[in-house]
């Protein structure tokens, strides 16, 4: 059952075309968490959705792992605004005008 | 359909070099690359087509043929044909046009690309493109604000497959929900994609809504509030009844605790209703109301 929740990160680069230290850069920089199974680097699958999206980043974007790690905390930013805008809209909402 | 010019969506000329194609594409593939603009769906579209161009201009036969037809795209069937009849004999084959199926969706493609080269290819799979983790899938689903008053299961179909769904109180307009694995199947034993679901809620109260708070103006009379008294008042779960404090002011608000929405996943949990008094100035009066209105003003009442 646990076997399913992972990947390893050699099978992850290889079905994904990208450097193992890629994965690495981006579990130093805390975006993704990497666990250690049997003396293996492993993935666990629900880590897969970021760093898939890291991946389509640095792969379709020429975008080197320094510039991901920004790119991370600048959509992080992003989304933490979104939200405080979708919340301003709602109270300007029930505002009469 | 309207004939799309590629080389006006990449910003280049027509002679354009192969190299300056993939420059202006990379630029306006990173301006609008969606895992950089979440949430846009304008940014989305002009990605999509971005890519269109792209998969047109940098292709060498596919470039060729556009430039060939051009605006005149819906007769290159007939030229097409026309064509080939000429060539008898010759071992000459226009069917070429069409790509291997590498995962993309159909739906990626304008009609106008749709019609000039048919079938569909896998050029906007390359951002969805399953190696491992199966495809995410996103739908919408709109419900009015009355439909979220109640946790409700509900049977919806995605991809022809029937998913049961949850749907709980209170959700927000505009809220996302992820559904684990609901998406496209995984490849290599990989998981399958999740299914996110945006609810669009429409709201078909009188109340306005911020989150599990509910908001309403009521209007009472002008003697109602100088001389305070009682009126009933529409909650979402019916008629309550109201005491106005002598001398109400115009704004003044009232909460009705636990009157407003269920709150998002506390079950049982309700927000406020908060009423605003808006006191209702009489325009129409009869003689003698003007009379005793005068006699009033004759009191100096301040």
């Amino acid at each position: 059952m646990e076997k399913e929740n992972y990947i390893s990160i050699r099978t992850f680069c290889q079905l994904h075309g990208v450097r193992e230290s890629f994965v690495h850069s981006m579990c130093e920089f805390e975006i993704v968490r990497v666990d250690q199974k049997k003396g293996e680097a492993m993935l666990p699958t629900e880590e897969l959705p970021l760093l898939e999206k890291m991946v389509r980043l640095h792969n379709e974007l020429d975008i080197n792992e320094a510039g991901v790690q920004a790119v991370f905390h600048l959509l992080q930013q992003v989304e933490d605004l979104q939200n405080e805008v979708a919340m301003l809209k709602r109270k300007l909402d029930r505002l009469d005008f | 359909m309207e004939f799309i010019d590629y080389y006006k969506v990449l910003g280049v000329d027509k002679k354009a070099s192969t190299d300056d194609i993939k420059k202006a594409y990379r630029k306006l593939a990173r301006k609008y690359h969606p895992d950089l603009n979440p949430n846009d769906k304008e940014a989305e579209l002009n990605f999509k087509k971005v890519n269109e161009a792209n998969e047109v201009l940098s292709d060498p036969d596919k470039r060729k043929k556009y430039d060939q037809y051009g605006k005149d795209w819906q007769h290159a069937e007939e030229f097409e044909k026309a064509k080939r009849s000429r060539s008898q004999g010759r071992q000459q084959d226009f069917s070429g046009y069409t790509y291997s199926q590498s995962g993309g969706s159909a739906q990626d493609f304008s009609d106008f690309f749709e019609s000039m080269f048919g079938g569909s290819g896998g050029f906007s799979s390359r951002r969805q493109k399953v190696r491992y983790r199966g495809e995410d899938y996103h739908a919408q689903l709109q419900l009015s604000l009355t439909d979220v008053l109640m946790t409700q299961k509900q049977t919806i179909t995605v991809n022809g497959k029937n998913i049961r769904l949850t749907i709980p109180a209170g959700i927000e307009d505009g809220q996302t929900i992820k559904i684990n694995g609901h998406g496209g199947p995984g490849l290599e034993g990989g998981p399958a994609g999740d299914l996110y679901i945006t609810f669009s809620i429409v709201n078909n109260t009188a109340f306005k809504r911020d989150g599990a708070d509910l908001f309403k103006t009521v209007e009472i009379p002008l003697t109602k509030a100088v001389l305070g008294g009682e009126i009933f008042v529409e909650t979402l779960s019916g008629k309550v009844k109201l005491k106005v404090a002598p001398g109400t002011n115009n704004g003044t608000k009232v909460k009705l605790k636990g009157k407003g929405f269920p709150r998002y996943k506390k079950d049982g949990q309700f927000g406020d209703l908060i009423l605003t008094y808006s006191v209702n100035i009489p325009k129409n009066l009869t003689q003698e109301q003007k009379s005793l209105f005068e006699a009033l003003e004759k009191t100096n009442l301040t």
